[in-house]
Parts: C-alpha cells; sequence; structure tokens
C-alpha cells in the first residue's frame, strides 16, 4: 500500500487538477485504502477472492501510468466493418474518431475535473475515481442514431509498465436517440490489473446495445464495472463474450428506473486452464411494468472456474415486472468449478419473475451419433459445444456484430 | 465383407449378445427381426462402435480386425447405421452437419472434399430423390423434426455417404405408406454388388418393398433361425413363440 501511496501523489501532480476534484480523488482513495481489494469475506466476492487473486498474480503492483504508448497490434481492430473508435492505449486515450457521424449530434468531453457527489461504495470505483488518468464522456444528441457502431479499443502493449489501468468512460443518450457499441479488449501486456468503470444514462425512448467482448487469451486479470440507468421506454442490451483474461468480473448494476424500461444481458463464459470468470448481475425493477431478460451460458474445461451471480430486485412500486433469468454450464473436466448463485429479491406483488440453472457434461450418445457419420471425437465436441453457445449468441440483435463474435467463438455457418 | 463369429456384448455387467453368428458378403440384403429387448439396436451400436460395452468375440470386416477401429474410422470404411431413435442435436444446423460428415469421409479416403457449391448441388438432389423438403435442412439437426422426418432425415445422410454397409435399425417405424415407398425406393435404388444392408425390423411389410436375401430370427442375444425372405412371412403369421 506505500506505493499506492507513492503512485496516487504521482498521479494527482501529473493530470493538474481542480481543488474539488483534487479532495474527490482523495476521498474515493481514503475509501479505497480502507477497504483495500475485495476478498472473499465481501459477500459479493465470495466465489472470487480479488486480494488472492492479485496477490498471487501480480508481483510488484504499481499503480501511476505512464505515458510509455508502445506499438500497436493492428491485429487487434476489426476490419469486417466500418465503425467510429475511441482507443485506450495502455490507459490513455491515442484516438477518437467519429468520421461517420453529424459532430453536432455527437458530444466528447474528456474533463478529468469531476467531483460527483453520489457515495461509492464499491472500492474498486473509489479506486477508478482517485486514480483514473484518461477519461472520456459521449453524449449522443436528441432523436440522433449513430449511423456506424462505436467501439472502444482498450489495449495495453508490451511497453506498458504500471502493473494496474484504470479506464472510465461515461455514456449518455439523450431522448430517442441511439448507439450500438463494442467494448473490445486487445492484450500484449502481462499480469497486469485493468479495472474498467461505465457509466450508461439512457433516456427516454433510447437504446444502448452494448457488446463486451474480451477474446483474446492473456494473463491479465480484469473487472468491469457498469452502472446502467434507465428511463422510460428506454432499452438496454447487453452481450458479454467472456473468454481471453485469465481472471475476469463483469459486474453490470442496473437500475429500471421508469416504465417500460427493458434490460437484456446475455452472455458466454468459454474457459480453459485454470481461467476465472465471473458474471455478477444487479437487476433493480424500480418502476412499473419493466422487463428484464438473462440468459448466460458457460463452457468450462481443464481448472476453469465460472460464476454467475444474477440478482433481480422489484421494488414495491415496480407491479407488473417481468424478470426472467437462465444460466447453463457446460462442464468438460472433472477439474472444473462453476458456481451460480440466483437471488430474487420481491416487494411488489404483480410480478412474473423466474430463474433457473442447469450444468453437466456433454452428452455421449450425442457424441456417437456425430462420430458415427465420420466426425471425429473433436470435431464432435467443438460442433455440440457451438451449438450449446449459439441460442445466447442468437440473442445478439445486431446482425453484423452477432457475425463476428461467431466467427471469433468459431461457429461456421 | 462381415464375418460375426461368436459376438459377445454386456453392459453393466448384463449381457444382451450371447454368441452370435452372422456373414454378410458384397451386395446381400440381411433382415433382421426379433422380440422387443432382443438386442437388435445393441448389435447395431457394437457393429458401430458405440462405447460402453463389454465385447468379445471376432468381427471382421474387409480382412480387418473391425472391434479395434474407431467410431469415426469404420464410418470413414463405409459403415453405416441408421439410428432407431436418431438424436436432435441443439445449435447445430443440419447442412453443416451433412457437409462436415462427408468431407470427413471423403478427406479420409483421400478423396476431394466438397465446397458450399458442390455440396449444395448433391443435397437437393438426394433431398428431392427423397421427397425430402430441403428447408428442413436449414433448421437444426433433427430438433422438432416430425418421427417420419428424423428417419428421413437418417436415409438422406445414407444416400449422401453412400456407405457399404448400412444397417437400418427400425427405419420402418415411425413412416407413413408413401414415406415407406421413398425410402424402400431409396434402398433398392443403392442396392448394388457391393453394398450390403443389415436391416432390422418388425414388420414383414418393409420386406416387401427391399426383398432380402435372408431373414435372421434374434431372440435373447443369438440368431435362433435363418432362412429366405418366406421366413419374414412365417414370423408375421406365427410370431416368435413357436421359435423360442
Ligand atoms: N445401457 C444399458 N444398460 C442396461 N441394459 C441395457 C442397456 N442398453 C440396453 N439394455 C438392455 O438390453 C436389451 C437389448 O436392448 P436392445 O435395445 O438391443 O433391444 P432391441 O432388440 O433393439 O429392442 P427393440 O425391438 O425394442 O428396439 C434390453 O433388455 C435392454 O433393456
Ligand atoms: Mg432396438
Amino acid at each position: 500500500m506505500e506505493q499506492l501511496k507513492v503512485d496516487f501523489d504521482k498521479v494527482i501532480e501529473s493530470l493538474k487538477l481542480s481543488r474539488e476534484s483534487i479532495n474527490f480523488r482523495k476521498k474515493n482513495f481514503n475509501q479505497f485504502i480502507n477497504n483495500g481489494f475485495p476478498n472473499k469475506r465481501v459477500e459479493d466476492w465470495k466465489f472470487s477472492d480479488l486480494n488472492q487473486i492479485i496477490s498471487s498474480n501480480i508481483e510488484n503492483l504499481r499503480f501511476y501510468t505512464d505515458l510509455e504508448l508502445g506499438e500497436t497490434d493492428e491485429s487487434t481492430f476489426i476490419d469486417k466493418f466500418a465503425h467510429n473508435k475511441i482507443i485506450f492505449l495502455n490507459g490513455i486515450i491515442s484516438k477518437v474518431d467519429f468520421s461517420f457521424e453529424d459532430d453536432s449530434k455527437v458530444l466528447i468531453t474528456n474533463d478529468l475535473n469531476q467531483n460527483e457527489t453520489s457515495k461509492e461504495v464499491n472500492p474498486l470505483v473509489s479506486l477508478n475515481n482517485a486514480l483514473v488518468a484518461s477519461y472520456i464522456r459521449v453524449t449522443v444528441k436528441e432523436n440522433y442514431s449513430l449511423n456506424k457502431p462505436l467501439i472502444i479499443y482498450n489495449i495495453t502493449t508490451k511497453k506498458l509498465k504500471s502493473t494496474t489501468i484504470n479506464l472510465k468512460t461515461d455514456i449518455v443518450l439523450e431522448k430517442n436517440s441511439s448507439l450500438k457499441l463494442i467494448n473490445l479488449c486487445g492484450d500484449n501486456s502481462e499480469n497486469n490489473f485493468i479495472n474498467i468503470v461505465q457509466n450508461f444514462d439512457i433516456s427516454q425512448d433510447a437504446i444502448l446495445k452494448n457488446y463486451k467482448i474480451d477474446h483474446k487469451k492473456n494473463s491479465n486479470i480484469k473487472y468491469s464495472y457498469n452502472n446502467i440507468n434507465l428511463e422510460k421506454n428506454s432499452i438496454s442490451e447487453n452481450f458479454i463474450f467472456s473468454t481471453g483474461s485469465k481472471f475476469m468480473k463483469n459486474e453490470i448494476n442496473c437500475n429500471l428506473n421508469d416504465k417500460y424500461s427493458s434490460a437484456f444481458i446475455n452472455g458466454i463464459i468459454n474457459l480453459t486452464n485454470s481461467q476465472h470468470h465471473e458474471i455478477k448481475t444487479n437487476i433493480n425493477h424500480l418502476a412499473e411494468n419493466t422487463k428484464s431478460y438473462q440468459l448466460i451460458k458457460s463452457v468450462l474445461n481443464d481448472n476453469a472456474k465460472g460464476i454467475y451471480q444474477g440478482k433481480i430486485y422489484v421494488d414495491s412500486k415496480a407491479q407488473k415486472t417481468n424478470g426472467y433469468q437462465l444460466s447453463k454450464a457446460l462442464l468438460l473436466s472433472e477439474n472444473t468449478e462453476f458456481d451460480g448463485k440466483p437471488e430474487l429479491e420481491i416487494y411488489a406483488d404483480d410480478v412474473k419473475c423466474s430463474h433457473g440453472a442447469t450444468s453437466g457434461n456433454l452428452d455421449e450418445d450425442a457424441i456417437f451419433y456425430l462420430m458415427s457419420r465420420g466426425l471425429s471425437n473433436q470435431q464432435s465436441k467443438e460442433l455440440l459445444i457451438n451449438g450449446f453457445l449459439l441460442d445466447a449468441v442468437e440473442k445478439i440483435t445486431d446482425i453484423e456484430i452477432k457475425d463476428l463474435i461467431k466467427k471469433m467463438i468459431g461457429i461456421v455457418e | 465383407m462381415l464375418q460375426i463369429k461368436d459376438l459377445k456384448a454386456k453392459i453393466d455387467n448384463k449381457e444382451i449378445l450371447k454368441g452370435l453368428n452372422l456373414e454378410i458378403k458384397p451386395g446381400e440384403v440381411h433382415a433382421i427381426m426379433g422380440p422387443n429387448g432382443s438386442g437388435k439396436s445393441t448389435l447395431s451400436n457394437v457393429l458401430s462402435g458405440k462405447k460402453g460395452y463389454t465385447v468379445s468375440g471376432d468381427v471382421t470386416y474387409f480382412n480387418e480386425n473391425l472391434l479395434e477401429l474407431e467410431i469415426e474410422e469404420r464410418a470413414h470404411k463405409g459403415i453405416f447405421l441408421a439410428f432407431q431413435y436418431p438424436l436432435e442435436i441443439p445449435g447445430v444446423n443440419t447442412n453443416i452437419f451433412l457437409k462436415t460428415s462427408l468431407n470427413a469421409v471423403k478427406k479420409a479416403n483421400g478423396e476431394k472434399e466438397l465446397d458450399a457449391i458442390e455440396f449444395l448441388k448433391l443435397v437437393k438432389k438426394k433431398a428431392s430423390e427423397l421427397k425430402f423438403d430441403e428447408n428442413i435442412l436449414s433448421r437444426q439437426l433433427n430438433v422438432g423434426f416430425s418421427g417420419g422426418e428424423k428417419k428421413k432425415n437418417e436415409i438422406l445422410q445414407m444416400s449422401i455417404l453412400n456407405p457399404k454397409l448400412s444397417i437400418l435399425d427400425e427405419t420402418d417405424s415411425g413412416l407413413d405408406i408413401d414415406a415407406l415407398k421413398i425410402v424402400s425406393d431409396g434402398v433398392n435404388a443403392s442396392r448394388s454388388k457391393e453394398s450390403s444392408f443389415l436391416i432390422i425390423t418388425h414388420y414383414q411389410r418393409l420386406l416387401e418393398y427391399i426383398k432380402p436375401d435372408f431373414v435372421h430370427v434374434l431372440i435373447n442375444g443369438q440368431i435362433v433361425k435363418s432362412g429366405g425372405s418366406e421366413l419374414a412371412l412365417e414370423l408375421e403369421n406365427k410370431g416368435y413363440e413357436s421359435l423360442s
């Protein structure tokens, strides 16, 4: 923690912030110092002891983001379709490109001088608030739909000296606007802790599609926290493709604040070796006629560990809520572990909520059937696994992005 | 092409095949009839290489010890089993499965694999011969197929893979009269000097369409009687009681 204090002072010094902003960061810093990295005694972290994971994977924690950028690996960039870009390189924004859009309709701000008043209780968000060195806020103006998707690239290079990176983005969709967003990881550094915080404010009738892709195998430890606020009749569609990092926890807190808003969180966890990934969701139904839907499919090999903690909270005001969650896991070796913890907390009486979970191995008879047609054991298993994952992928409503993710998984058509 | 000598198969310490002998020569059509639970499907599974059985005896297929071959190697060498209960495979597109299967067999035999267009042409032709609605082939493999559609899909696979030994395990059960006729025509059309058939059925009707060279009666894990096609008629009239 000594290093952390030294690095914090360096960050504050280098960023040239306002007095209020420095105070805000100090408060957050102290909040983190008081809690430290969450360990398994914290209820939300009982399946993923981050403190232990970080100390056993990262030797000397350093928090100061240097400005050495290094070369970007061109293969990280998506060339299948045209898109707008924001590129974070080693935690620093290196490119912002909205050339497909009307620039009076998409506002970009980078001002690091923030001092939000809300009391933060998540120590990792506090850590992020205290240390973040590069920030972007994208506001989509009323009635505007972006012509092309936006891809936020989170790229690290071998030149990275710090062992931790804090990224922060805020996305604001004004009334009746829409955005398709891909958050794509491109990891070339090793054994880093990457802490990503994203806030989404989705106004009335607006639509946000957010596809979170961590697909290339890497040794990094990641935490991604999304806070989503939905207003009347707005939609948030999320897809999590969780397969690359050594450790990854995707946490989504979603507030359905007003009538007819809906949230979809679908995802895939596909792991080998000793990878450990978690998806944790909190869906808060806070108004009438709100809807949430979650489908998570996990495939675990070797010694991998997968976790899905899905909580649906229904406020007493939120009559006619429709909440659904389903988790299915394929455990392909005896040494895998899958932990599922569904939670329903319901204070209204006229609601439809359900949850379900299954886990098991591949069907031997199905393997026999496919092999009897000449497919190898490996080919048969791959077909069955991809078949198992397909219905979650099919939930993606954007065809272009769905095809991209299918290709990344290896689903042929 | 296939010689089975004293074949025994056990599962969970239960002996199901109890010393079965059978020889099939190239071009022959053999029918096996027998009561429920007598071991007919077990025989098909053991010949196709399904795991989980303790097997003893000799099975020679084109001068090779069949029992030592992997499931997919048997398929590559021309053994095809039309399943009594074809499995539903969610998330696997039927056309992709068919193409993967055909190309796996072709590759193993050193033949040129088909590209998407060549494959589509072949599948169109085979499906129309079997009066099989090809729209079904863009659906997930057997998922939501009717009983008869599943059986027809098995025969479609057979006609695409063009096997040397086809084992049809109660393919006729669940087929309507027209479908039975079409499937039989399909089998008859692929009868040749090289390809042989082992047809498992409960009904003499199928054997009117596909005239077998031999009929065997399998009871309690053994072939208790063999004869010509007239044996099927005899069984239809007298049942299995008189034989056991
Ligand atoms: N996995 C198994 N464990 C225990 N017994 C089994 C197993 N599989 C098959 N059997 C038993 O072996 C016997 C033969 O089964 P099989 O399926 O071969 O019969 P069949 O002749 O094909 O019958 P049918 O005409 O009803 O299709 C039955 O008594 C069946 O219950
Ligand atoms: Mg049977």
